[in-house]
């Protein structure tokens, strides 16, 4: 691919990125790095087995730290002529200025970004049969994800949304304690949502394949997923306000353990702001569970060698038995609690300067089947999908109120559709009502990569009618 | 940003295969971010981008391609490759292009490139002074300065040139507030289509203010009761949950892929008879403003629903085209790597006639909600959920204690026939809405109104 990019525009990744650290090494700059992003990406939306959107891209850009006085400044440019390079570089300088002095601003050590920790194969990143498809059979497998949908029940009555999209990206980091290295990775991902109609009940519900190759995509199960969602919340009733006990699908339970991802980055505990500072050691959850950021996972969608400052991506167990183990760190938050760098950098593009994020984030799985957890409820409701999640939840004070939709558990099996109600609690008392979780992890993209198997949370606030 | 010689190429090169609309949108942008928390600047950043995006529709299919230059060989290079994509004769050819013009004019005064990076720090200083001094239980202040310049070119296949401009500054305030185990937080944010000078008229103090007031107030917070109930909803953002429950149900696309409650009802009642909606991207200054959408065309007034009556849906040019109605300037994009969809500009619930307190007194036992953290709609079918970060109980009229962890669900055609009373305070708030990927910069706004019944999720059961 870097050949490709060279024969188009005469230079590489690698180009741009050594020719701008010529650049800045004349200036009096203490130390610098430069993150270079580049990404081949496709985009294809269908509607009515037509192509509604195809869209293709190349794009290129730097992102520039310069470090000086003890103080940082940022500037990005996807213009990659000289002349904008030298006023990206020019700003990040005079950005500087006005930045915090502190002693802990520099870049990682050379011992930070060389140490044992596993380093992964970065094969796993990169699928070689994702080159097997061209635009062409990519919209034949889309269209094949909306035939087998309509196939599947005769109350879906349309799609109301059949995305499918794929980028081929290199990161690249090079800076001035001498680390330079890149990755490739590969990814697609296709999104169905269908509209089902019953009487004067309509319906909706969204399904996802998320791979390293479109041939990864298991079409038949995405479409069984999405027109279950559907159809089986059709002719739901809002009911009764009470208190009761919840199961959540995995992919909601995901959405949950993403709040609590939120809170366990250092920056949030630091600022105040997460109800996890000063709890280390203590117990968070009832269960004995175990919350695992693991960057190196073999199919972890957010695995990378490297951090978005160069550091070795780990294994961090943040709660081991229930128990709050350690917070997840990039450099700076690192040194302000002297510790190391969990390798938890994450940068949205070249845009972003390095915050602390999670990587593939997951609530380790028990060996309980899930129809084991539903037969044990005697009275509940079994969460199919939630709405309003980012503003019915505040993860700083724990607040959550969500919409939810699913099915009514009675005498530990399903019984009638429910919508249009809510569910709240606070975040600490969710993590202490945590009774049960299932055998079926399962991740989904959101922020990083975060996966839960399914959950059943006890005494939990419904509002309905 | 490309000469028209060249427009003519590209917009020809793309026509060649067969296609019936071409166009080409550049753009080249400049943008700083100041972010002070902690009591310090953590980071100042920068960024320069310029590119051009390359749009083709045959039928009822749109290719796009987009690339980072301006340069004409790349550029046509992207043309060829997009054309290819469509297999038959060409027979429609560019020969005219002329400029259109916009009525909307809104001088910039202060630019935000004339301001050194100084006085943008010493704004965020002041933020944050003002919200710590508000009271001892602040322990967290996290303050934003952003501002945006950029030029903008656009030129299609029916013959329109348009050269435009943006200028665009926000600052937002998150105050994290603490007594004992209870956190609470407040937010408020300022922002405007224009300079500088928006600081010469609004106060960056009182923006922090608020937003500690707003923190401040909620530590008091019990547990909102649940169930259904009476809602005052409370002006400014209040309008978002017109702008989520409606709004995006009113966008063509929803309408066009039969993922709206409201298709089919241009001309039918679907409101209480007290309520009008606009979209009106031409008030000067306001965040959701524009001179030009995404595609060319000049901004304009589009009122949604007349005293309960739906008058239109809101276009860009291929849903206009698909169903045969004129577009009504709201192609919006988020940058030249986007398509332009269908998007709302400033939305809102028009002007009422009642005394905003006499609503709330006529209230016996309800909610009042002040501001929200936003919310979530499934337009399909109308489902919604709006978090309420300041709400109060509403006893015997009066509003006494604060509530925390509320959110109102419903359902938006059923909460259009249940606003029941409409204040006379109209006024205005800025946020940016998601959609399909892209961001856009949006104001929403209402007076205060009463709805007559909704659901509260709360804890209190």
């Amino acid at each position: 691919m870097e050949d490709m990019v060279k024969k188009k525009n005469g230079k590489s990744l690698a180009d741009f990125c050594r020719n701008s650290s010529l650049k800045i090494k004349k200036l009096k700059v203490d130390e610098f790095e430069i993150y270079g992003a580049s990404s081949t990406h496709n985009e294809l939306e269908l509607f009515n087995g037509q192509i509604d959107n195809l869209s293709f891209a190349e794009t290129k850009g730097l992102g520039i730290r310069i470090f000086k006085d003890k103080r940082v400044g940022y500037s990005y440019t996807s213009i990659l002529d000289e002349c904008n390079i030298d006023k990206c570089i020019d700003r990040a300088f005079s950005n500087s200025k006005i930045t915090f002095q502190e002693e802990i601003n520099y870049l990682p050590l050379e011992s930070e970004f060389k140490n044992d920790k596993s380093i992964i194969d970065k094969k796993i990143l990169f699928s070689k049969d994702f080159f097997n498809f061209d635009i062409k059979q990519k919209i034949q497998l889309t269209k094949e994800l909306e035939i087998l949908a309509k196939k599947k029940d005769k109350r879906v009555t349309g799609i109301n949304n059949l995305i499918y999209n794929d980028s081929l990206d290199e990161v690249m980091i090079l800076n001035s304690t001498g680390f330079f290295d890149s990755y490739r990775a590969t990814s697609a991902f296709i999104y169905l949502s269908v509209i089902s109609k019953e009487k004067d009940d309509t319906s909706t519900g969204d399904f996802f394949g998320y791979n390293r190759s479109p041939g990864e995509f298991n079409l038949e199960e995405i479409a069984a997923n999405a027109v279950n969602r559907s159809v089986s919340i059709l002719g739901g009733k809002k009911i009764k306000s009470q208190v009761v006990d919840i199961v959540l699908d995995p992919f909601v339970a995901a959405q949950f353990l993403g709040i609590i991802a939120s809170i366990v980055t250092a920056d949030t505990v630091q600022k105040g702001k997460s109800l996890l500072k000063d709890r280390i050691s203590d117990k968070i959850f009832k269960g004995d569970f175990d919350i695992i950021d693991d960057g190196t996972l073999s199919y972890g969608l957010a695995s990378k060698p490297f951090d978005g400052e160069g550091v070795p991506k780990g294994k961090t167990v943040i709660f081991e038995n229930g128990i709050l183990k350690t917070y997840l760190y990039n450099t700076y938050t690192a040194r302000k609690d002297k510790k190391f760098s969990t390798g938890n950098a994450v940068r949205a593009s070249y845009k972003s300067t390095p915050e602390v994020g999670v990587s593939n984030f997951y609530l380790k799985p028990s060996k309980t089947k899930l129809e084991k957890i539903i037969k044990s409820v005697d009275k509940g409701f079994y969460v199919i999908d939630i709405i309003g999640l980012h503003s019915g939840t505040n993860p700083i004070s724990g607040q959550i109120s969500v919409g939810a939709k699913g099915l009514w558990i009675n005498k530990g099996s399903f019984s009638k559709p429910v919508k249009e109600v809510t569910i709240a609690t606070d975040l600490l008392s969710f993590c202490k009502s945590i009774d049960k979780i299932g055998n079926d992890l399962r991740f989904m993209p959101s922020g990083g990569y975060i996966g839960s198997p399914s959950m059943l949370v006890k005494d939990i606030a419904l509002s309905g009618k | 940003m490309i000469n028209t010689t060249l427009t003519k190429k590209i917009l020809n090169t793309l026509l060649e295969t067969g296609g019936s609309f071409s166009e080409v949108f550049a753009q080249k942008k400049e943008v700083n971010n100041i972010r002070l928390e902690d009591g310090k600047i953590e980071n100042s950043s920068s960024g320069f981008e310029l590119g051009c995006g390359l749009r083709l529709i045959y039928k009822d299919s749109t290719f796009y391609a987009y690339v980072d230059s301006l340069q004409q060989d790349i550029i046509l290079n992207a043309a060829k490759i997009l054309s290819a994509a469509v297999n038959e004769t060409g027979e429609i050819k560019v020969l005219n292009l002329s400029n259109v013009c916009s009525s909307y004019i809104a001088p910039i005064k202060k630019h935000p490139s004339d301001i050194i990076q100084e006085s943008k720090k010493e704004i965020l200083l002041s933020v944050d002074s003002f919200a710590r001094n508000y009271s001892n239980y602040i322990i967290q202040v996290s303050s934003n300065l952003s501002d945006l310049e950029e030029e903008i070119y656009i030129a299609n296949s029916e013959g329109i040139i348009c050269h435009d401009s943006n200028t665009k500054v926000m600052l937002s305030v998150s105050v994290v507030a603490q007594e004992k185990k209870e956190i609470r937080t407040g937010y408020k944010s300022l922002a405007r289509t224009s300079g500088y000078e928006v600081f010469d008229i609004e106060k960056p103090s009182v923006v922090s203010g608020e937003a500690a007031r707003i923190a401040v107030t909620m530590l008091k917070a019990v547990n909102a009761p649940s169930g259904s109930q009476q809602v005052v909803i409370g002006p400014a953002f209040g309008g978002v949950i017109f702008h989520e429950a409606c709004g995006h149900g009113l966008e063509a696309d929803a309408i066009l892929k039969d993922a709206s409650v409201f298709k089919d009802k241009i001309g039918k009642k679907i409101a209480n008879n007290i309520v009008t909606a606009i979209d009106n991207p031409t008030m000067p200054y306001h965040w959701g403003s524009y001179a030009f959408d995404g595609e060319g065309f000049p901004s304009q007034e589009n009122i949604l629903i007349k005293e309960g009556i739906l008058q239109n849906y809101i276009f860009d040019y291929k849903t206009a085209m698909k169903m045969n109605k004129k577009q009504t300037g709201n192609g919006r994009r988020q940058s030249y790597r986007d398509i332009p969809i269908p998007r709302m500009s400033n939305t809102y619930l028009a002007q009422g006639k009642e005394d905003p307190d006499s609503i709330l007194k006529s209230v016996k036992k309800g909610i009042y909600a002040k501001e929200f953290s936003g919310g979530q709609v499934d337009p399909a079918i109308g489902d919604f959920v709006f978090g309420i970060s300041e709400g109060y109980m509403i006893e015997d009229g009066e509003v006494t204690k604060p509530i925390k962890g509320a959110t109102l669900i419903g359902n938006g055609p059923e909460i259009l026939n249940k606003i029941t009373a409409i204040g006379n305070n109209l006024d205005f708030a800025p946020g940016f809405c998601g959609k399909g990927g892209q961001a856009a910069s949006n104001e929403v706004g209402q007076p205060t109104i009463l709805v007559s019944e909704i659901t509260v999720g709360g804890t209190e059961i």
